[in-house]
C-alpha cells in the first residue's frame, strides 16, 4: 500500500471513530452503522469492522457474520477500475462464468476482491439489462458486449497502457519544470 | 406454580410450566432424536429432527423450542413424523461427504447413529456435498467444514459457555458455515483452543488433532483434570493403554459443565511422552541406573533412618506435591512426622500464597472455605483483584464472563494490565503493581466517609470497627492516588459500584505472590467485613488456586506449621489429639518451609530431602542457587512421573503415576472433594504414589499396612473431621467446615472477627538501573512452571515463543520493534526474549510469561520468604531491557 492510501485510510478510521460516537451502544444499531460505512467509503475495512464490534460490545465475528449475510457489504476497497461481470441467465448460458474466471485469473484476485495496487476490483452482478449482448462485462462505465475470454487480456491491457501513458506525461512535465 | 399435564405417546405426564416438550419427554424416558440440542445450551431448533405432532391441531413442531401446554396430545413417533425425520436426514446426508470410512468420528457420529436408527442407508438423492478446505495447521483442532450440518452447537458453546466469540455463522444459504472473522485460521482469531466445540460437534466437522491415526477410543473413564485448581471432570478415552482423547464429563453437576480449557483438552498428551519414568533408578558410581523396586525402597528406608539417627530429625525434609492426591499427601506428611519425627514438610504450592491463606484461615478460623464458582453467577457484584483467570484458570473465567455478559452482574477488575476480563467489566482499575493495599483501603475510606457500610453485620459478627473507622477517617485519599496512580474520580466511581452491594471477591496470584500480599489481604478482608460480604451465597472470597490439589495438600497437613485439617501445630490441644491418633510425640516447633529447606541445605544443615511430584529446580527462583543447595545434600529421593531437572540430581528416583493412572481424591479451589478412579495403567514398572509410600511405610517397619486406597481414606475421614465424607467414596462431596467464628457457626455462637489496623504506605521508589517493572504471569498453554505442559507434543508443535510484551511508548523510547531479540536483566539475573508490542500495556510495565524456555524467568526474581516484611514478592520485579545487537 502506498503512502497516500495509508493516510487516506487513517482519515477514514478517524471519521468512522467520530461517526460511531453518534450511535448509541445498542446492538440494533449494527445494520445502520455498517450501512453508513459502506455507503460512505464503499467498503467495510476489517479494522473498521473491529471498531464497530468494540463500540457495540459485540465480538467481531458476530459483526462479520451479520455483514456477510447481506450482499450489500464488501470488505475490500473498490478498485479504481471496477469490473462487473454479468452472471444473469442469458450471460450464464453464454458462458459468463468463463469470462469471470478469466478476469480472476488475469488479475489474480477473486470476485469481491481488489488488486493489491487498488487498480482493479471484480464483482459479479446478476443481469445488467442488455441480454442481447451476452455475455456482458462492464468496466467502469463502458459496457463490453459479446465478451470472449480472449478479449479479457485486451481490456486490462488498455487500462495499463493508459496508466503508463499518464505516468510518462507526468514525468515529462516534471522534468520540463 | 402448578404442574401442567399432557399426553405424550399415550402416556400421561406432568411437568413444570415452561418446560419444552422435548425436556418433558426426556424427563419421562421418552426418547426423541436431536442433533442441535444440548442441555447446557439455549435451544434454537436448527436441526428439526425433534419434530413432534400435536394430535389435536395436526401441527408439526420442533419440540425443543415449543413449550408444553396443558392437555396437549403429542406423538413423537407417528408415521408422518418418521417420514419427515427420514427426509431431513436424507437431505443432510446429501449435503455431507461420503467419507465415514475415514472419518475419525466413526461410530460416535450422531448423524450416522440417527440415520442408522431411522434405517436410512442409500439416500436416493443427488449428492451435493459442499467441499471446503481442511484446516489443520494448528496442533489442536482439525476443521473439516464439509462435514458441518449447521447445528450451531459450536457457535452457541463459544458464545454462551466460554463467552469468547471467535466463531459465528457467516454467509448464508448453502454457503453458510461457522467461521472466524474474515475466515482467518483459528490461531489468528480470538479462539482460545478450549476445545469445547470439538467435544460438542455431533459429526466429524471438528475433531481433535492427533499425531497419528488412533480411531475411536477403546475405553472411556471418568477422572478429574490434573492441571489447575478448578478441578474439571473429564472423560478420558484410551487406546492400548494410552490416553488419546479428553472430553468434559457428560454429567451435569460438575464444576466445568460442558467446558474445558486448552490444557485440560489437549495437553494431556504429555502423559505418553518418552520422558516418562518407567522404572526405579538408583545412583551407582555417579550414574542413575535402573534398579528393582525392592532394592530402591530398601535403600531409601535405610538411608533416611540412618541420617535421622546420625544427624537428628531436623536434618531431613519432605517436599510434597500440590499435584498429588489427598491420600498421598496425608501419607507423605505422616511419614515425615511419625516415622522420621520432623515437621520439615511442605508442598510445591508454597509460592502460591500459603502464608496469606494461612493468615485468612487464622482470621476467619477456617470459615467460608466452601465457595462454589456457580455462586458467582448469582452474585450482586464481583471484584476481581490481582487475577487473570482467562489465562491462569480459564474455566473459572467462563463463570465471570457469563456472570457479566448473561446475568448483567457488575464486574470490577483491579489489575495493572488490561486483561481479557476488562472488556467484560463495568470498571477497570489500572493500578500500579504492589499498590493493591492502598487501593483497597482507599475504597474502604470512601465508603466509610459516605456512611455506607453494613452496620448490622458489623455489630453482629465483628469487633474493632470503631478503631478501624478512626483509622479510615484519617486515611489520606491523595496519598492513594499517588501510590496507585488511580485518580480520585476513578476511585469514587469504584466506590459507587460497590456501594450497598455484597461483593464476591476473586483473588489471584497478583495478591497471593505480591510484596505486600498479607497487608493487601488484610485490607481486603476488612473491606469484606465492612460491606458484610462474607458468609452466605454470592459473596465472600474465591481464591484461585493454581494447582489441582493445592487445597487438599494444605488440608492434609503437607505444611510445616499445620497438621491435617489445617489445624495449627502451636495449638497444644490439637497437637495432643494428633499425638494420640498417631501414638507418637510431635514437636510443637514449625518445621522448614520450602525456602528454608533450601537455605538449610546451603548451610549444610539439611542432609536428606524427599521430593514427591515437584521440580524445585524449575519452579523456584534462582535455579542455580537451588542447584548448588541440592548438591550439598547427602541423599535426595525424587518421586515423579517425568524425568526432570530435579530427578537428574537425585540419588534415588521412584517412578510415580499420573492422576489418570491411579485412584484418589483432589480438593479443588471451591472446597469440592472429587474422587477419581484409574483410567489406564501406569507405564512400565511405575506405581501409584500412595502405593510407593505404603511400601516405604512397610520398609520402615511401621505397624499399620497401607495396602489399599480405602484404608488411607478411612484413616483420613476418621481423623480429619473436615474430610469425614471421604470414606463414602462418592464421586464428589464437599469439605465440612468447622469454624469457631460466629459468622460461620450454625447457632450463631463463637468468636467475632477482628478488623485489622490500617497503616500508611509510601509509593515505591524507582530504580535508575532497572527502570521498568516486569510482571510475571501465566499463559493458558502452560501451567505453573511448565514441567508437564512443556512435554506436550501439541504445545511443542504450537511453537509459542513466550515473547516479552512491551508498551508502544517504551518500545519507541528503546527503539525496539516486534521480533527484536532483547536481554532482560534484573538485580538477580538475566534472560533473553523476543519482543512483542502490546498496545494495551501501560508505559513502564512489561509482561513476561512464565514457564517458557525451561522457566528461565525465575532467574529474575529472588528466593525469599513470601509474605514476610520487605519480601520482594514473586509476581513482579524491576528490570532493564537492552537490544541484543547493542550488547554485542
Amino acid at each position: 500500500m502506498n503512502l497516500s492510501a495509508r493516510t487516506e485510510e487513517k482519515v477514514m478510521f478517524d471519521h468512522i471513530a467520530s461517526m460511531l460516537r453518534t450511535y448509541e451502544k445498542k446492538r440494533e444499531n449494527l445494520m445502520a452503522i455498517l450501512q453508513e460505512i459502506q455507503g460512505k467509503y464503499g467498503y467495510v475495512a476489517p479494522p473498521a469492522l473491529q471498531m464497530v464490534a468494540k463500540h457495540l460490545g459485540l465480538s467481531s465475528c458476530e459483526v462479520y457474520g451479520v455483514a456477510t449475510f447481506y450482499n450489500q457489504f464488501r470488505f475490500n476497497p473498490p478498485g479504481k477500475h471496477q469490473i462487473r461481470v454479468c452472471l444473469g441467465t442469458a450471460c450464464h448460458v453464454r458462458g459468463g462464468d468463463i469470462i469471470l474466471e478469466n478476469f480472476e485469473r488475469k488479475l489474480e484476485i477473486k470476485a469481491g476482491e481488489t488488486t493489491p495496487d487498488r487498480e482493479f476490483s471484480i464483482d459479479r452482478v446478476a443481469c445488467v439489462g442488455c441480454c442481447a449482448l451476452a455475455p456482458v462485462a462492464i468496466v467502469d462505465d463502458t459496457v463490453y458486449g459479446h465478451m470472449a475470454p480472449s478479449k479479457v487480456e485486451g481490456v486490462i491491457l488498455g487500462f495499463e497502457i493508459e496508466k503508463e501513458r499518464k505516468e510518462r506525461e507526468k514525468q515529462d512535465s516534471e522534468s520540463q519544470e | 406454580m402448578e404442574e401442567i399435564s399432557l399426553t405424550i405417546n399415550g402416556k400421561n405426564i406432568s411437568c413444570a410450566p415452561g418446560t419444552s416438550i422435548l425436556n418433558a419427554a426426556l424427563q419421562n424416558g421418552i426418547k426423541i432424536p436431536t442433533l442441535c440440542h444440548h442441555p447446557n445450551l439455549e435451544p434454537v431448533g436448527a436441526c428439526r429432527l425433534c419434530l413432534v405432532e400435536d394430535e389435536k391441531s395436526g401441527r408439526i413442531m420442533a419440540s425443543c423450542v415449543t413449550p408444553a401446554s396443558p392437555n396437549m396430545v403429542i406423538h413423537t413417533d407417528s408415521p408422518t413424523i418418521k417420514e419427515h425425520r427420514i427426509n431431513i436426514i436424507r437431505l443432510m446426508m446429501a449435503n455431507h461427504p461420503e467419507s465415514c470410512i475415514v472419518c475419525s468420528q466413526g461410530n460416535r457420529c450422531e448423524l450416522r447413529q440417527i440415520a442408522a436408527e431411522l434405517g436410512v442407508g442409500q439416500i436416493g438423492l443427488y449428492p451435493m456435498p459442499h467441499y471446503t478446505g481442511l484446516e489443520a495447521a494448528n496442533p489442536f483442532i482439525i476443521r473439516d467444514l464439509s462435514k458441518c450440518i449447521l447445528c450451531g452447537k459450536c457457535i452457541r458453546a463459544d458464545h454462551e459457555l466460554v463467552v469468547v466469540g471467535a466463531i459465528d455463522y457467516t454467509l448464508r444459504g448453502f454457503k453458510s458455515r461457522p467461521a472466524t472473522v474474515h475466515e482467518m485460521p483459528l490461531e489468528k482469531s480470538d479462539c482460545t483452543f478450549c476445545g469445547t466445540c470439538v467435544s460438542l460437534c455431533p459429526t466429524g466437522a471438528l475433531s481433535l488433532k492427533n499425531t497419528r491415526y488412533v480411531g475411536s477410543p477403546q475405553n472411556e473413564s471418568s477422572t478429574i483434570c490434573g492441571f489447575c485448581g478448578v478441578g474439571c471432570s473429564l472423560v478420558m478415552g484410551s487406546v492400548d493403554g494410552q490416553i488419546v482423547e479428553v472430553n468434559p464429563s457428560h454429567k451435569q453437576d460438575t464444576v466445568n459443565r460442558s467446558t474445558l480449557c486448552v490444557r485440560g483438552h489437549f495437553i494431556h498428551d504429555f502423559l505418553s511422552v518418552p520422558e516418562r519414568l518407567t522404572s526405579p533408578l538408583v545412583r551407582t558410581d555417579g550414574d542413575l541406573s535402573p534398579a528393582a523396586w525392592d532394592e530402591a525402597l530398601e535403600l531409601v528406608a535405610q538411608r533416611l533412618i540412618g541420617i535421622r539417627r546420625k544427624n537428628g530429625p531436623q536434618s531431613i525434609a519432605f517436599l510434597g506435591s500440590s499435584k498429588c492426591s489427598n491420600e498421598e499427601n496425608y501419607l507423605f506428611q505422616k511419614m515425615a512426622r511419625v516415622i522420621l519425627g520432623t515437621n520439615n514438610v511442605d508442598n510445591g504450592s508454597y509460592g502460591s500464597g500459603r502464608t496469606i491463606t494461612s493468615r485468612i484461615n487464622e482470621r476467619l478460623d477456617a470459615g467460608g472455605r466452601v465457595k462454589p464458582l456457580a455462586e458467582l453467577e448469582r452474585a450482586e457484584m464481583i471484584f476481581v483483584i490481582g487475577a487473570n483467570p482467562a489465562e491462569s484458570l480459564p474455566v473459572a473465567s467462563y463463570y465471570l464472563k457469563r456472570a457479566s455478559r448473561m446475568n448483567g452482574i457488575p464486574l470490577m477488575v483491579a489489575d495493572p494490565r488490561k486483561t481479557a476480563l476488562v472488556p467484560f467489566s463495568s470498571l477497570w482499575l489500572p493500578l500500579a503493581p504492589n499498590s493493591d493495599y492502598a487501593m483497597i483501603s482507599g475504597l474502604a475510606a470512601i465508603l466509610y466517609k459516605r456512611g455506607s457500610y453494613d452496620k448490622d453485620f458489623i455489630s453482629q459478627f465483628t469487633e474493632g470497627f470503631d478503631r478501624y473507622g478512626e483509622d479510615l477517617s484519617s486515611f489520606k485519599l491523595e496519598g492513594v492516588s499517588r501510590v496507585t496512580g488511580l485518580d480520585g474520580e476513578l476511585m469514587e466511581r469504584a466506590a459507587d459500584l460497590i456501594e450497598g452491594k455484597k461483593i464476591a471477591f476473586v483473588i489471584g496470584h497478583g495478591i497471593l505472590q505480591q510484596r505486600h500480599g498479607i497487608l493487601s489481604m488484610d485490607a481486603l478482608l476488612n473491606l469484606a467485613l465492612m460491606t458484610g460480604s462474607l458468609g452466605g451465597e454470592g459473596k465472600g472470597l474465591h481464591f484461585l488456586t493454581m494447582e489441582n490439589n493445592q487445597m487438599g495438600a494444605w488440608d492434609m497437613g503437607t505444611a510445616p506449621d499445620f497438621l491435617p485439617g489445617r489445624k495449627s501445630l502451636h495449638n497444644d490441644l490439637i497437637r495432643k489429639n494428633w499425638e494420640q491418633n498417631w501414638e507418637v510425640k510431635l514437636s510443637p516447633d514449625p518445621g522448614l518451609n520450602t525456602i528454608r529447606m533450601i537455605e538449610e541445605a546451603e548451610k549444610g544443615n539439611l542432609k536428606a530431602l524427599y521430593v514427591m511430584g515437584e521440580n524445585p529446580l524449575r519452579s523456584l527462583p534462582q535455579p542455580e542457587r537451588i542447584s548448588n543447595a541440592l548438591k550439598n545434600l547427602e541423599f535426595m529421593v525424587v518421586q515423579d512421573i517425568l524425568a526432570t531437572e530435579t530427578t537428574l540430581m537425585a540419588d534415588v528416583v521412584l517412578p510415580g503415576a499420573a492422576f489418570s493412572e491411579k485412584g484418589g481424591s483432589f480438593t479443588n479451589m471451591e472446597g469440592r472433594i472429587q474422587s477419581f478412579e484409574q483410567a489406564v495403567a501406569p507405564p512400565g514398572e511405575a506405581k501409584p504414589d500412595w502405593e510407593i509410600l505404603g511400601l516405604l511405610f512397610a520398609k520402615m517397619r511401621y505397624p499399620k499396612r497401607y495396602s489399599s486406597l480405602d484404608k488411607i481414606k478411612a484413616e483420613i475421614s476418621d481423623l480429619v473431621p473436615v474430610y469425614s465424607a471421604l470414606e463414602r467414596n462418592e464421586e464428589q462431596t464437599w469439605i465440612k467446615e468447622s469454624s469457631n467464628s460466629r459468622l460461620f457457626h450454625l447457632q450463631g455462637e463463637g468468636e467475632p472477627i477482628h478488623f485489622s489496623p490500617v497503616i500508611k504506605t509510601e509509593p515505591e521508589r524507582s530504580d535508575e538501573d532497572y527502570p521498568l517493572r516486569a510482571i510475571l504471569g501465566s499463559l493458558r498453554y502452560h501451567l505453573g512452571s511448565g514441567t508437564r505442559t512443556a512435554h506436550s507434543v501439541r504445545i511443542k508443535d504450537f511453537a509459542l515463543k513466550g515473547e516479552v510484551e512491551i508498551s508502544l511508548e517504551d518500545s519507541a523510547a528503546l527503539k525496539l520493534k516486534e521480533g527484536d531479540q532483547v536481554r532482560i536483566s534484573s538485580a538477580h539475573g538475566s534472560i533473553s526474549r523476543e519482543v512483542m508490542l502490546n498496545p494495551d500495556l501501560r508505559p513502564g510495565l512489561i509482561f513476561i510469561p512464565v514457564a517458557f524456555h525451561n522457566n528461565d524467568v525465575m532467574n529474575l526474581i529472588e528466593l525469599t520468604q513470601l509474605g514476610e516484611a520487605n519480601s520482594p514478592g514473586w509476581k513482579e520485579c524491576r528490570v532493564r531491557i537492552q537490544k541484543v545487537e547493542d550488547l554485542c
